[in-house]
């Protein structure tokens, strides 16, 4: 790692300022290699680099999709006049790869935004999501996988209806939406992003080439400034709960943590249990377990998702991300399931042999 | 990065033949450990704990927060806190103040946790000035572009808080990106770059509140003009730039290490929240050099000091040298 970084660093200097932040971000997850979430393939996988890449390539696959078919009307391999317009490429963007063959997108639709404020978000959103597409398949090159089929319609119905049987019960109508309008876009967003924070985090740990490294490292950031916005803006339409939309947040937050308990395999099954180390918060306040400055304690907003006692965000490793997206595909019992199917990847991610899926 | 012997943070020497070249291709660095990388990101989180906890409560850090710790060996002195204008932002709704003492107990608790990985090598709280924000803000010429008039003051208001949170948090962002490099494989092996990766992210979401507040609320107002902030904080974005030009010959452009907001005028137009490289949309870092001056307000190579910290941060780094 000193060596490639030493290297890399002369080639920076010497180079442009391009390469600069290829330094930063490698070194960076450098950093987050030695990130804290368990490695549930650690101990017989011989994976490679491209395995976690395309790990992710997965998952931006179906983070583009969603915030193209919300902001534009169309998937991600089809340009239109206002993707190009938002500053998307003028062609679509390519969904095939090298392993498995292109799948289809069920589901999703433009959203008739109201607000210049959801609308103006999701358009940059969606071009982001697409650039990280491409850039992942530029840094994958002949070994980027194929879009997996990816299920954007019903997958939200059937997350909301689990939402609702976790412990605390969560409240998400049953014909739950996020195409029907502003709030319920951010909602639908809020299911993929601070996923999107942890799952960089933590698979960024597997990887070990610097040049590999960077690209999952400097995404990591922009997906965090994405949880921000997002969490910011229901924070704003929902200051004091009475919207609901903060009860949803709850709700899925809640969710998601019962999920990736649950991939971290061996914990057990009693929902209960979840909570007694929480990796996932909603968006209502707390009362900050110290106090500020010499002062006591305070009431506070959560626009951050992380461990409130050293707020350090965050990882998660691949099977609590699949279990995750695949709402609860990746475990039976206390047994890693592969492939992962459900929810939002139907037929499972495209993955090589070695790969996480 | 040739430290390869170094053990721990607290002890370790790391010796890295390269670092002149690190920091920039400009001066000589002394050989440091990962424990002058942490401080270095501690004295920034003093800086922001103080501005934060300042705003939301009016008052800063606990005593037991900046002291030198127990055991601490090392040559620096706990500093003070120039006021200045300081003070709890007044006029805030619930959901403002319930934000203000968020972040505050977050930037708190980065310091808090700083600290405690360090053990007694952690630096004292160097001295800080917030009434550094005036002349930043001359120096920016946010004065005659927003509406107020008189000194720019980030605790008159809580738009005024969100340009001056501005003036930190991407900076933040960036300054852990760029810091990571700097700590050594046995650093990895101990968790200080687990810990550094989860602060960056924390420090994306702060950023991703300010930029998403500023654009909001503009796009509320209905026009740039109604919302002078968005503009004040793009005029720091273009200070930061000028300011860490350093040795370089120019000063950083829109896209290579800032992206300027937006104000969105319909909603198929794309706001800019996200600070990151327009081409491939991967977030910027900057080097320990670039940090320092922008919270020193020097583009000068061989500064020691100035700004937000009067007397330099108790840094290894605290000269700029390129």
């Amino acid at each position: 790692m000193a060596n490639q970084e030493t290297q890399l660093l002369d080639e920076i200097i010497t180079t442009s300022r391009r390469k600069m932040m290829t330094f930063g971000a490698a070194s960076l997850a450098g950093l987050v290699m030695a990130a804290a979430a368990p490695e549930a393939k650690a101990a017989t996988a011989s994976y490679s680099d491209s395995d976690i890449l395309n790990f992710a390539l997965n998952l931006e696959y179906l983070e583009a999709n969603f915030y193209y078919l919300a902001a534009f009307g169309t998937t991600i391999d089809k340009a239109n006049a206002a993707s190009i317009a938002a500053g998307g490429p003028s062609a679509g963007i390519p969904i095939t790869g090298s392993v498995g063959t292109a799948g289809t997108v069920s589901g999703g639709s433009l959203v008739p935004f109201k607000t210049v404020t959801v609308g103006s978000y999701a358009t940059e959103t969606a071009i982001e999501e697409g650039k990280h597409v491409l850039f992942l398949q530029s840094a994958l090159s002949t070994a980027a996988v194929a879009q997996p089929a990816i299920n954007l319609g019903t997958s939200f119905q059937t997350l909301a209806a689990a939402a609702n049987t976790v412990t605390p019960a969560g409240n998400i109508p049953a014909s739950f939406s996020p195409y029907a309008s502003d709030d319920t876009f951010l909602v639908g967003a809020y299911v993929f992003e601070d996923v999107g924070v942890t799952a960089y985090h933590g698979a960024a740990s597997l990887l070990t080439m610097a040049s590999n490294l960077s690209a999952a490292a400097g995404i990591l950031g922009v997906e965090a400034y994405h949880a921000g916005l997002i969490r910011t803006t229901l924070n704003y339409l929902d200051p004091t709960g009475s919207a609901g939309l903060v009860g949803y947040t709850t709700s899925i937050s809640n969710l998601r943590n019962a999920l990736s308990q649950a991939g971290l395999l061996g914990v057990a099954a009693g929902a209960t249990s979840y909570d007694a180390n929480p990796d996932d918060y909603g968006i209502a306040t707390f009362t900050t377990p110290k106090g500020l400055g010499a002062g006591g304690s305070a009431t506070a907003a959560r626009i951050v998702d992380a461990n409130p006692a050293n707020v350090v965000a965050f990882a998660r490793n691949t099977t609590q991300v699949l279990n995750i997206v695949t709402g609860g595909g990746a475990v039976n019992g206390t047994a890693a399931v592969s492939p992962a199917m459900g929810v939002f990847f139907p037929a499972g991610m495209n993955a090589g042999p070695n790969g996480f899926k | 990065m040739a430290g390869a012997g170094a053990v721990a943070a607290t002890a370790a020497v790391a010796g890295c033949s390269s670092n002149g070249s690190m920091m920039g291709g400009g001066g000589t660095v002394a050989p440091y450990t990962d424990a002058d990388v942490l401080n270095f990101a501690l004295n920034l989180e003093y800086l922001e704990a103080q501005f934060y906890l300042y705003a939301a409560t009016g008052s800063g850090l606990a005593s037991t927060d900046t002291a030198a710790p127990s055991g601490y060996t090392g040559k620096y002195t706990e500093g003070t806190v120039t006021v200045g204008e300081a003070a709890q932002v007044p006029g805030l709704t619930a959901a403002q103040q319930d934000i203000l003492n968020e972040i505050a107990f977050e930037e708190q608790t980065h310091v808090q946790f700083l600290r405690s990985a360090l053990g007694s090598a952690a630096v004292p709280m160097p001295d800080i000035d917030l009434s550094f924000f005036g002349p930043l803000a001359v120096a920016a010429t946010i004065t005659t572009a927003a509406t107020g008039t008189g000194s720019f003051n980030p605790f008159s208001s809580f738009d005024y808080f969100l340009v001056g949170a501005f003036i930190f948090e991407d900076v933040g962002v960036t300054a852990y990106s760029g810091a990571a490099p700097l700590i050594t494989p046995a650093g990895v092996t101990s968790g200080y770059l687990t810990a550094a990766a989860g602060i960056l992210a924390v420090e994306a979401y702060h950023a991703g509140y300010v930029r998403t507040s500023l654009t909001g609320r503009a796009i509320a107002a209905g026009s740039a003009s109604a919302y002078p902030y968005l503009a004040a904080a793009n005029l720091v974005e273009a200070l930061r730039a000028t300011l860490t030009v350093g040795n370089s010959a120019a000063p950083s452009t829109d896209g290579s290490v800032e992206t300027l907001l937006v104000l969105p005028t319909s909603v198929t137009s794309p706001s800019a929240i996200v600070a990151a490289d327009p081409t491939h949309a991967v977030g910027f870092a900057r080097t320990v050099n670039q940090v320092h001056h922008i919270v020193y307000g020097s583009p000068t190579v061989g500064v020691a000091k100035g700004g937000f910290f009067p007397n330099g941060t108790n840094s290894i780094f605290a000269t700029t040298t390129a």
